[in-house]
Order: C-alpha cells, then structure tokens, then sequence
C-alpha cells in the first residue's frame, strides 16, 4: 500500500491506492507510525495516485501529524480534486504543507 | 442368496458327494465280501461231498470184494466197519455243513435232501449187504455184487452230480480257483474210473476165464476214462497254479503212468488174450488202492490250496471293509468338523459383522461390536469397523459440539442485532419529526448505513426565540460512531438550550473542541442559529460540507468555505459566518455521505449532481424535495444499501404566520 523512498535525508512515502478509507485507515496508520518510530522526523506523502479520502483516512493523517510532533514536518505533495477539496473544507491546508509535487515538498523540507 | 448360506450349502454338498462315494465302495466291497463268504461256504460243503463220494468209492470197493468172497471175512468186515463210519461221519459232516450255510448259499435244501436220501438208501443197500454177507454163502453174496456195485454207483455219482450242482451256483471267477475246481472234478472223474476197476478187476482176476465181453468192455472204458481224466488234468496245467499244486499233480500222474497205467494194461490185454494173469487179486486191490490214496492226496493237496486263496480272500475283503468303513466314519467326522468350523469361524462372525455394519451405517452407534481376538480377514474386518465406528462416535462428538457452536453463536448474533435494532429505534426517536418553531419549518432525511448512524441532527428552539440547529457526522460508521454521535447530539442540544445571552456560536464549537476526549474519534458539524425576529441566520462550519440557501426565487447558493472539524485539533478556532435568510428561503444542510454515494461503477454522486437536482426541484415543498432525492440516490445507487451514513435537515422560513400543527 506503501512505497518510501530516503531523498536528502526526507522520507518520501507514496500512497499506492485509489483510496484511503475505513478499511485502508488502519493500516496506513500503522505504517506511517512505524517510519516515525523509526526516527524519520521529515516526511513527504505523496498524494499524487490518491483520488479519495474520507473520514477516517483523514483521521489517520492528522493522526500521524500529531505523532511526528512539532520537531517534525509532514508535507503533502500531488493533491487534487477530491483530496484537496477535503483539505480546504476541514482546514487541513492550513495543517499540512501543501505542495504540487514531491520535488518541491522535497526542496521545501530539506531547506 | 447369502454367503452363509453359500459357504454351509458347498460345505454340505462336498461332504455328501464324498460320503456317498464311499458309500458305494462300500458296498462294493460288501458284495465282494459276502461272494467271499458264500465262496467258502460253497467250497467246504464241496470239500465235504468230495471226501464223502471218495469214502463211499471206497466203502463200495470193500464191499463188493467181500460179497464175492476175496478178502478174509473177519478182518474184511472190521475194516468194512470203519469205512462205513468214515463215509457216515463225511456224510453227516457235509449235512451239517450246508446246514450251517444256509444263510450264504441258496438252494441248500434241495442238497441237504439229495444228501439225507444217499444216506437212507446207503443205509438200506448195507443192511441187504450184511444179510448176504451174514449168510455165509458165497452163492448168494456173489449173486448180491452186482446189484451193489450198480446201485453204490449211482449213490456214487449223485453225491458228485450234487457236488457239481453246488459248484454250478457258485462258480469262481478267479482262475487258478476255476482251474483247481476243474482239476478236483477230473480228479474225481480220475478216482471213480480207477475205483470202479479196482472192483471190478478184482472180481475178473479171480475167474479170468469166466469173464465175459461184457466186463471187459466196462473195465477198458474205465481205464478209458481215466486216461482222458489225464489228459483233461494235463491241459489245465498251463494256468500258473501254486508249486505245491503242481509237484502233487505231477508226482501223482508220474506214479500213475509208471506203475498203474501200464499194470492195467498188461492185466487188459492178458484178459482180452485170455491168458491167465500173473497177479493175484488181493494184490491189485492194494495196488489200486495206494494209487487212489494217491490221487485222494492229489485231491487234499488242490482242497487245502483253494481253501487257503478263499480265506485270503476272505480276510483281504474282511480288511477292505473295515477300512472303507474307517474312512466313512473319518469322512463323517471330517464333513461334520467343516461345518461346525464354517459355522463358528465364518458365518457367526460375518453374520455378527453383517448386523453391525448395517446398524452403523443407519448411525445406530450404541451396537456393541463382536469380539473378536483373531489375525485372521474377519479379525481385520471387525479391526475395521471398530475403527470406523470410534471415527463416526468422533464425527458425531465434533458435529454436536459444532451445533452446540453454532447455535449459541447464532443467539448471540441475534442478541447483538435485537440490541442493535433497539439501539437504532432509540437513535430514531432523538431525531426531530418534521415541525415548526416559531415561523421556521424542518424536514429530515436520515438513511444509517447499517442499523445505527454516526450522523445525527436536531433543531431546538432557545429561550431567547432564536431557532437552533445542528447536524453532525462523527467519523466512521457503525456502533462507535453511533455512540459518539449519540454524547454529541447531547452536548449540543445542552449547549444550544443553556448558551447564555450573548454567547457567540463560534465560542459554542470552541467549547466542545476543547473538551473533546482525544481518544475519541472526531466529527464534523454545521452548527446555526435563525433569528425569528430579523431575516439573519448563522452557522458554524466545522469540516462540514458547506449548505445550500435555496432562495425563495428558486437560486441556490453555497455558503462557506470550510472549518476544522471538531476533536481533532486541540486549539482549533472556528468562525460564525451571517448571512440573508428571508421568508420562503430555506437552508439545505447534508452529510458527505450525499455526495459520497457511489454508484455501481464506482462514480461519486458529487456537489454538481446535488446542485442540480436541487435547483431543479427547487419549486417543491421541502418534503417533496427529500422525497425526490431519495429516490434519485437509490437509483443511483442501484440498491437499498449505502457505504456511509447519510443525513439531510432543510429548515425553511416560513412566509408568514401558519398554525403550528400544519406540516407539508
């Protein structure tokens, strides 16, 4: 369901699922939780292959966010349609870094 | 047919067919032992007749020489005396024996008559014999000679006519037995003719000159007849008779052609040539008779050989007998054995295997298995069964246990869906039915995804007239996000009826925020108000999709951008957002679960789709409307089913005052 790749010291997780929902929800947590375990503070989800997110998969995400502390980022790179009318109306854009691709998250962390 | 019977059937039909084969043997050598039997009946009696016919040849020659006065009367009569008795004794000896034989041989009566006769008439031709003698004339006795040799002659030759009759009945079919028989009776014929001329040539001796043509002719047939005898005896002598047998036969004709043959001879033709012969009487008596005491040797000698092949025969068909008869009793045994054994070690066990197999298989599984402590197929067999038997007890235990299982697993199930159908009745009733409040009118449409929903809604009216409102989504569905929406529709109730004067709505939704458990999941809400008095309404967005203001005109507008969702943010802010609420607008607020619904493709019913039925439906009266956007969601959906909770509240300002009972 997952795929990370270490790019300048930020670990880039690409989601390879049309949707995060209820039943992927757990799971994705539970990955994302192990690479912060693991002691990756700067990470990047790529969003890119993503078509939707409901409830619980934004759960998940915020979730995670919180997980990973104020030491740590996470950025998000590729949303579109759906998933960012999602982060606009649950203010989720004003929480997470934004950003049109993953070079550019990349770029903006490792800064 | 069954194999038990198969098995007892063969078993006895193998078993008969043996003894019945045996049976039939056994007759056989039964018949062969009574032919034994009469065999050696019929030749004692024969050998008694022999003896008995030799004695009275021999009685008749005494006689006859002293009726014609040659032998010394006193010494002649004593010795006369002791032959009688001989002949008696043989006599009397033959009787008893065909008495005795009775059983074995037929016909024996007419024997024994021919036998009790030769004996009375012998005993009358004595008593005239004795009175000629006694007289002490020789005249008279000389005349009684010939009516004596006559008469003993015929006695002579029915005592061997009867022994010929017996010997005809019962002929051997052995050889050397047929041989014997025939070499006795040319014996006899041999003994007769020699006996006759011992008489009859004493006489001549003694008055050769006074003897007639006629004498002469019966004293050469005689010698004829004699001679014949040898050559009969000679030309059975090719059959592989016992060495005793033939040693006697040879040695006696030897003798016979040495001494007598050529005696008899001379004597012959010095009577034909009537020239006086040169031998006394007396002297050819005792010639004679050691002659005939030779070939009565020759008799004894082939008698004892012939009794002694009957005996053994006798004895070897006695044996036979009693070893078919062994066998038979062996056979009995060894058939009754087979089938007591099939019995017992085949068809009682595949009779008791039989009735259990078929009691297993109608899964009777109380039958007692047979015991059975052998090596053999059967034992396997019933090893077998036991094993089947133990494997369907344990099928049966596991079956139970799965029933036992199953049904309580089913009345747990059914517990939890009763709870559940409880739980959704109660979740129903919290919902407001459609109404009015002060000038404002509500509809609901509440369809949960499973039995309970984590979408609630309601509508309050507050103590400073002000209408408000809510609608919640808790994230998730189900029985948590029920529940969680259940403590949400309470607090917000509770906050909306005690919000003291003044206090913002924003404040309201930074309140729960901020008091929100972090262990539970977060919802999204649109929380309003609808000012009764001026034509304003207001609402909180918090992560809600954003409503829809249907205006009186039928334009529909979107109102607010967004918020955070309450519970997942700690110092979350939110925003009150004004704005235009006339009489006949009404608000259009909805779950995601709207414009979530997929259809069967997999394509999101979406805000464009919503935004078009509403607008084209916008002249109906609320009711109408959510009627209407039911149907187009089932139909969208193509089932009665939904993946996610879906709620709808519209409230309306009403145009002016109605009564507060009349609803759409």
């Amino acid at each position: 369901m997952l795929s990370t790749d270490l790019r300048d010291n930020v670990l880039v997780v690409r989601v390879e699922e049309k949707r995060i929902d209820a039943s992927k929800a757990p799971k994705f947590k539970d990955e994302i939780t192990r690479c912060i375990e693991a002691g990756q503070n700067q990470i990047v989800l790529d969003l890119s292959q993503v078509d939707f997110i409901d409830s619980s998969g934004l759960g998940a995400l915020v979730t995670c966010l919180k997980r990973l502390g104020p030491k740590g980022s996470l950025a998000v790179a590729g949303a579109t349609g759906a998933v960012s009318r999602l982060f606009t109306l649950t203010r989720m854009d004003r929480v997470f870094a934004l950003h049109p691709n993953v070079d550019t998250a990349v770029e903006q962390l490792s800064a | 047919m069954k194999i038990r019977h198969i098995l007892l059937i063969l078993t006895a039909f193998l078993g008969a067919a043996l003894l019945v084969a045996v049976a039939f043997q056994i007759r056989d050598e039964l018949l062969g032992y009574q032919t034994a039997e009469r065999m050696v009946a019929s030749n004692t009696v024969r050998e008694r007749l022999l003896l008995g016919t030799e004695a009275l040849a021999n009685e008749r020659s005494q006689t006859y020489v002293l009726l014609i006065g040659q032998r010394n009367e006193a010494g002649g009569i004593a010795e006369l005396r002791d032959v009688r008795r001989q002949v008696d004794d043989l006599l009397n000896a033959a009787e008893n024996e065909i008495t005795a034989t009775q059983a074995s041989l037929s016909n024996t009566n007419n024997s024994l008559a021919t036998v009790s006769r030769i004996r009375q008439e012998i005993g009358t031709l004595r008593q005239q014999a004795d009175q000629s003698l006694g007289l002490a004339e020789g005249t008279r006795g000389d005349q009684f000679a010939p009516r004596w040799f006559q008469e003993a002659n015929r006695l002579v030759e029915e005592l061997q006519s009867s022994r010929m009759t017996i010997l005809q009945r019962e002929r051997p079919l052995d050889p050397v037995l047929r041989t014997e028989a025939n070499l006795r009776a040319f014996g006899a014929i041999l003994s007769e003719s020699i006996a006759r001329n011992q008489a009859l040539m004493s006489r001549a001796l003694e008055n050769s000159s006074g003897v007639g043509g006629f004498e002469i002719d019966a004293i050469s047939q005689n010698a004829g007849r004699a001679a014949l005898a040898w050559e009969l005896i000679d030309g059975q002598m090719t059959v592989p008779l016992s060495e005793g047998v033939k040693d006697v036969v040879s040695r006696t004709h030897e003798n016979y052609s040495s001494t007598f043959a050529p005696l008899q001879r001379s004597l012959l033709a010095a009577l034909i040539g009537k020239v006086p012969p040169t031998l006394a009487p007396a002297e050819w008596y005792d010639l004679t008779g050691r002659t005939l005491s030779n070939i009565a040797l020759m008799q004894r000698e082939l008698l004892g050989s012939t009794r002694e092949r009957l005996e053994a025969e006798l004895r070897r068909t006695q044996r036979s007998l009693t070893l078919w008869s062994a066998l038979l009793l062996l056979g009995a045994a060894a058939v009754l054995t087979s089938i007591l054994v099939v019995r017992r070690r085949v068809v009682r066990p595949l009779e008791g295997l039989s009735q259990a197999m078929l009691r297993l298989a109608d899964n009777d599984l109380e039958i007692p298995l047979p015991r059975l402590a052998r090596a053999d197929e059967i034992g396997e067999m019933n090893d077998a069964l036991r094993v089947f038997k133990a494997n369907a007890i344990q099928r049966q235990r596991t079956q139970n246990e799965k029933q036992v299982l199953h049904a309580r697993l089913r009345e747990a199930y059914s517990q939890l869906q009763k709870d559940l159908e409880a739980a959704a009745v109660i979740q129903q009733t919290m919902l407001p039915l459609s109404s009015r409040i002060d000038g404002v009118e509500y509809h609901g449409l509440f369809r949960p995804s499973s039995l309970i929903a984590g979408d609630t809604y309601n509508v309050v009216r507050r103590t400073d007239g002000a209408v408000g409102f809510f609608q919640v989504d808790v994230a998730g569905h189900g029985a948590a996000a029920a529940l969680v929406s259940v403590a949400c529709h309470h607090a917000l109730s509770q906050a909306i009826l005690t919000r003291t004067q003044g206090t913002p709505l924003e404040e309201i939704a930074v309140q729960i925020n901020d008091e929100w458990p972090e262990d539970l999941p977060y919802f999204t809400m649109i929380l309003g108000e609808i000012d009764s008095r001026s034509q304003r309404a207001s609402i909180v967005q918090a992560g809600h999709p954003s409503p829809l203001v249907i205006r009186s005109n039928g334009a529909v507008e979107m109102i607010g951008e967004g918020g955070f969702p309450v519970g997942m943010l700690p110092a979350a802010s939110y925003e009150r957002l004004e704005f235009d609420l006339g009489p006949g607008d009404r608000l259009f607020i909805y779950s995601d679960g709207l414009v979530e619904a997929e259809d069967q493709d997999g394509e999101q019913f979406s805000e464009a789709r919503l935004r078009t039925l509403v607008h084209d439906t916008a002249g109906e009266p609320s009711s109408m409307l959510l009627g209407k956007l039911d149907d187009v969601l089932r139909n969208w959906r193509g089932s009665e089913t939904l993946d996610d909770d879906l709620s709808v509240l519209m409230l309306e300002r009403l145009a002016e005052r109605i009564p507060a009972n009349a609803v759409h």
